[in-house]
């Protein structure tokens, strides 16, 4: 009985919510709306006992891409007035093309009558007391071990894509050596000298530094001079009542 | 679990990584080394590939027949070629970056998948695998309007075209209750099984193939991308891609679908058709010799195409050959394309071909036998590809489809002997640059397969036939 | 009594009952969590730290909080008012509930879930949507730039404690927590996965947005970012939030490195001390934090991204098919 109430209630949000995300006029809140979608759906993965995918739907598609899609929507100034125009011009057209999949999609529920073979080509169902994670390690790691190595290969493509088509290798700009920092020592770059009182700088005869191995040394060093700041000021005062916050 | 059948697309995978790795880490210019290291790759893929023992892996998943080894041989060599003209081209046209050659090389693994498929998953992971790498390679003078165009345009069609699939696939599934090709074979071979939501799905499935090999009401980002892409890009999207959809057409339409003949025949009839008259109507008016090439290879689809139609191991055999001189001697061309640069710039224009036989007589020439060998005039090797396919035609008693044929290419003649009147009877344009090695091999590797197919037909032809006797099993 | 227990109305009354058992601990705890770092930070920059409010100021909390309830809340012209509420609310809910799975000793567990590693892991990765929203919502450009820093960060830093979770359950075989400690009866995972130790604390610094990470709020450039219109109460749960999160950062480590409630000491009186095990581990993670922050000055924003996805990507990869070469080599393997 409980089940079944969280169910519907789960699956009402998730209705909702869904209309929501199209419904809503401010972009954000469509994401908004979209995660608490993704939210029930995964309570409703919970109920039907799939607790890996559960997880696994707040932690990929909550925990990640809703992040860096409403980072997007939030970056990117959408004029939605305009996006809605383009909406009502092709809405004749989209909505035809939704009332024939809809309508593909209702002959398949309802001509679904498996052959009687076909039952028997599936692969054998899970049994009983495999835990359901691991049910589903062995499909895609055993039994769809190819699949799932093109999937990733598919993904690799996609990285180098966008790598290739969007990176800019500035000649201008100026990168950081971690290495180079930490191998260097004061004795490189620092002499030590006593200058006697009230004598020139001509007459202390300063060693010229050695020369800086390769590479604009000194620019690197910069970087590294400017971030070693002393630690937060906020630490300093006693009474703070906030590490980082409120002073 | 055998998995040890699929070692050309693993090992491949992994040199392609590998590859990446030394590219991204070496300083400097490093897309030289890298494409040697990818033609050693696809030599090695090809050594593989030649060894591979037969059967199934994964689960039935993954096959290997003759039929697939026939086209993974074509689709390596036509990559190879298309690699090697793309050398000098991208030097000079600051493309030479070395993602191009990795790229390259994964949208070869995605075919080599793509042949081998027996499940509608891998079909389509293979698939978009292999298109991923072309969108981004179409639009890879990222800084070039037409180039990013491009990309955009085959991405935003393509990702249309893989909706279709996989939704004529997920109705496919929903009906049988199977991806396996085997399974769904074994399926249908009763025909009350065949419903009508399955014969939308297989159609949708079509759809989406079709687009793949640019058949007719699916063509239409044919000549944009050709046009807008880097002219070796086009070199390869016309050559190894067509073939691996192309022989996963076949698979797909006799493996599964088998026992749909009847269903399927006509469509294949209709898109053949349409290919054809389309292929060679449109071409005539252009300018630019790549968007030539684009209605070019789209006829050239219709005609391979008959031989599917046909449905019978004469018609299989006829579309295997049709792709073998077709990838030589579209390799043949468009590194004569690639070559046509003046003063540093590319060309692209027919007009800029002007009197190339008094400034470049050994590539008017190669274009020549290209040119009348598309045209289908004996005894080059597209006339024997075409042979192939109509006599099938003619003796399953399609008689329509091979007059049509005959038709069309005397129509496509035309425009193919334009090129060669500009080039031989026009005056001279100013020469073009100096032809880099690279590109005289290929041309001279297309030429003498082109001239010479009919001298000893015998090994290939075999081969095709096998490949194509095995497929029907 | 169980027969009451058993139903709705008395599974419902025992479920409250424990997470208040819980809850109530654990905000004690963060409220002198936050008299703790300052006195530690204090001793290790010489100075006395509070010590006004009550004997050792150890009423500080207290007056802290009082003076939080009290304050006006300000709401920026322009704010999201519902979201602009929302952001710390879900920020101090997340920290709260990701509490329901930890185990504090063998079977003291709220839910003992199957899948309670990637419970934790879920929950934490939600966390940022309590920043980014309060950023988006304040309607103030340091207020967002705050936001923006914080999502790419914690995204990074999500995928190699994701590594490092999964090496951890590569040597379980179970994604239950209760499994993971008592997999660690016989030696704890910090020993043979020191570098995953070592990058999940790390990681976990800048999951939960603290020094030498705190470039979220990096309060000398964008004068405590996402945070930086908050007042009153709305400012305290960000506030009970972050602590919060740091306690169970704390508490994930020793569950999944230090051997959870497990006695170091393996004879009769400590063996039965297992909560006290499990806070005395705790509380030392949490004095690395405060240590941290005491010792390293702030990141800089690339230093972070270079740190994340070029050093700890890929050593907790190596690490991760390195554990499972030698678990599959050694036929170690785990059965669940």
């Amino acid at each position: 009985m409980i089940v079944a109430f969280f169910f519907y209630v789960f699956a009402a949000i998730l209705l909702v919510s869904a209309a929501a995300v199209v419904s809503s006029r401010n972009p954000v809140h469509s994401v908004l709306f979209l995660i608490l979608a993704f939210f029930n759906a995964a309570a409703l993965f919970l109920i039907a006992g799939a607790e890996f995918l559960a997880m696994i739907l707040l932690i990929v598609y909550v925990g990640a891409v809703a992040v860096l899609f409403l980072f997007v929507v939030m970056m990117l100034d959408v004029n939605f007035a305009e996006l809605r125009g383009g909406f009502q011009r092709y809405l004749p057209i989209g909505a035809t093309v939704g009332v024939v999949l809809l309508v593909e999609l209702a002959l398949v529920l309802g001509g679904w009558k498996f052959a009687p073979d076909a039952m028997s080509l599936r692969f054998a169902p899970v049994p009983e007391a495999t835990h359901n994670t691991a049910a589903l390690g062995d499909l895609i790691y055993t039994q769809y071990v190819f699949l799932f190595q093109a999937a990733g290969l598919v993904l690799l493509v996609a990285m180098i894509g966008a790598i290739v088509l969007t990176l800019r290798d500035r000649q201008t700009s100026r990168h950081q050596s971690i290495e180079r920092q930490h191998a260097r020592r004061p004795a490189d770059t620092l002499a030590m000298v006593s200058v006697p009182l009230g004598v020139g700088m001509a007459e202390v005869s300063v060693p010229p530094p050695p020369a800086p191995p390769a590479r604009r040394l000194a620019h690197a060093d910069g970087h590294a001079d400017g971030h070693a700041d002393p630690h937060d000021a906020g630490a300093a005062h006693g009474g703070g009542h906030h590490d980082g916050g409120g002073h | 679990m055998n998995w040890t059948l699929a070692l050309p697309e693993i090992t491949l995978s992994i040199l392609a990584m590998a590859i990446l790795l030394f590219g991204v880490l070496r300083r400097g210019e490093s897309f030289s080394v890298c494409s040697m290291l990818t033609l050693g790759a696809l030599l090695i893929g090809a050594v593989l590939v030649i060894g591979q023992a037969r059967g199934f892996a994964f689960n039935g998943q993954y096959v290997v027949d003759p039929f697939a080894v026939f086209a993974k041989l074509l689709i390596l060599a036509g990559a190879a070629l298309a690699l090697v003209s793309a050398q000098d081209y991208n030097r000079e046209e600051g493309l030479a970056r070395f993602e191009y050659p990795v790229l390259m090389l994964l949208a070869v693994v995605g075919m080599l998948a793509m042949v081998s498929a027996n499940n509608f998953m891998s079909l389509y992971l293979a698939l978009e695998l292999q298109s991923l790498a072309l969108y981004v390679l179409a639009a890879f003078a990222r800084d070039e309007l037409r180039s990013a165009e491009a990309g955009l345009k085959y991405f935003v069609l393509g990702a249309l075209a893989s909706g279709l699939l996989l939704y004529g696939i997920s109705l496919v599934y929903g009906f049988s209750g199977t991806f396996d090709f085997a399974a769904l074979a074994h399926l249908l071979s009763d025909p009350s099984h065949a419903s009508a939501g399955l014969i939308v799905g297989m159609v949708f499935v079509i759809a989406g193939l079709a687009f793949k090999i640019s058949a007719v009401p699916f063509h239409m980002w044919t000549p944009d991308v050709y046009e807008g892409a880097p002219t070796p890009v086009t070199a390869f999207l016309g050559t190894a891609p067509k073939v691996a959809a192309i022989v996963l057409l076949l698979r797909v339409m006799f493996v599964p679908f088998g026992h749909l003949t009847s269903q399927w025949t006509q469509i294949f009839e209709f898109v053949s058709i349409a290919s054809m008259i389309l292929g060679s109507l449109a071409a005539i008016g252009q300018t630019s010799i790549k968007r030539l090439m684009a209605y070019s290879s789209i006829g050239h689809m219709g005609y391979a195409l008959i031989g599917l139609t046909v449905g019978t191991v004469d018609g299989l055999r006829g579309v295997l050959i049709y792709m073998v001189t077709y990838v030589f001697m579209s390799a043949g061309t468009f590194a004569c394309l690639i070559a046509m640069r003046r003063r540093g710039r590319a060309l692209e224009k027919i007009s800029d071909l002007a009197g190339l036989a008094r400034t470049d007589g050994g590539m008017a020439l190669a274009l020549a036998i290209f040119m009348f060998s598309m045209a289908g005039i004996p005894p080059l090797s597209g006339f024997f590809g075409k042979l192939y396919v109509f006599l099938a035609a003619v003796r399953a008693g399609y008689w329509t489809l091979a007059i049509i044929g005959v038709l069309t290419s005397v129509v496509g003649a035309y425009y193919y002997l334009r090129v060669i009147k500009v080039m031989y009877f026009d005056d001279p344009a100013p020469a073009f640059d100096r032809r880099p090695v690279g590109l005289s091999f290929v041309l001279g590797v297309g030429a003498v397969v082109t001239t010479f197919f009919f001298v000893f037909p015998a090994p290939i032809v075999g081969a095709a036939q096998a490949a194509a006797a095995a497929l029907f099993g | 009594m169980s027969g009451f227990l058993a139903t709705p109305v008395g599974t419902v009354i025992l479920t409250v009952a424990e997470a208040l058992a819980i809850v109530v601990p654990v905000l004690l705890m963060m409220a002198y969590l936050t008299y703790a770092e300052r006195k530690v930070l204090a001793a290790m920059q010489l100075r006395r730290g509070p010590n006004v409010v009550g004997p050792f100021g150890l009423w500080q909390p207290f007056a802290d909080a009082l003076k939080m309830l009290t304050k006006e809340t300000v709401i920026p012209s322009g704010a999201n008012r519902f979201l602009f509420f929302l952001a710390p609310m879900l920020t101090f809910g997340l920290a709260v509930i990701a509490w329901a799975v930890i185990p504090v000793n063998e079977g003291w567990a709220i839910a003992n879930i199957n899948v309670g590693v990637l419970y934790l892991f879920a929950i934490s990765s939600l966390g940022v949507y309590g920043i980014i929203i309060a950023g988006w919502a304040s309607n103030s450009k340091y207020a967002f730039l705050g936001a923006l820093r914080s999502a790419a960060q914690m995204v990074s830093y999500e995928v190699s404690i994701g590594f490092v979770i999964v090496t951890v359950l590569l040597c379980v075989g179970s994604l239950n927590l209760t499994d993971v400690v008592l997999a660690q009866r016989h030696v704890w995972f910090c020993i043979p996965l020191f570098p995953m130790f070592i990058v999940f604390f790390i990681s976990g610094l800048a999951e939960t947005n603290r020094a030498p990470f705190d470039l979220a709020e990096g309060e000398s450039e964008i004068v405590a970012g996402f945070m930086v219109e908050y007042s009153a109460m709305a400012f305290a749960l960000f506030f009970l939030g972050e602590y919060t999160n740091m306690i169970l950062i704390s508490a994930m480590t020793t569950i999944l490195f230090l051997g959870g409630w497990l006695s170091p000491i393996p004879f009769a009186p400590f063996t039965h001390l297992g909560p006290l095990w499990f806070i005395l581990k705790v509380s030392v993670l949490l004095f690395c934090f405060f240590w941290v922050r005491a010792t390293f000055p702030r990141y800089r924003y690339d230093q972070l991204m270079r740190l994340g996805w070029k050093v700890f990507l890929p050593l907790s990869l190596i690490w991760l098919v390195l554990t499972a070469g030698a678990l599959e080599l050694f036929g170690w393997l785990p059965h669940a």
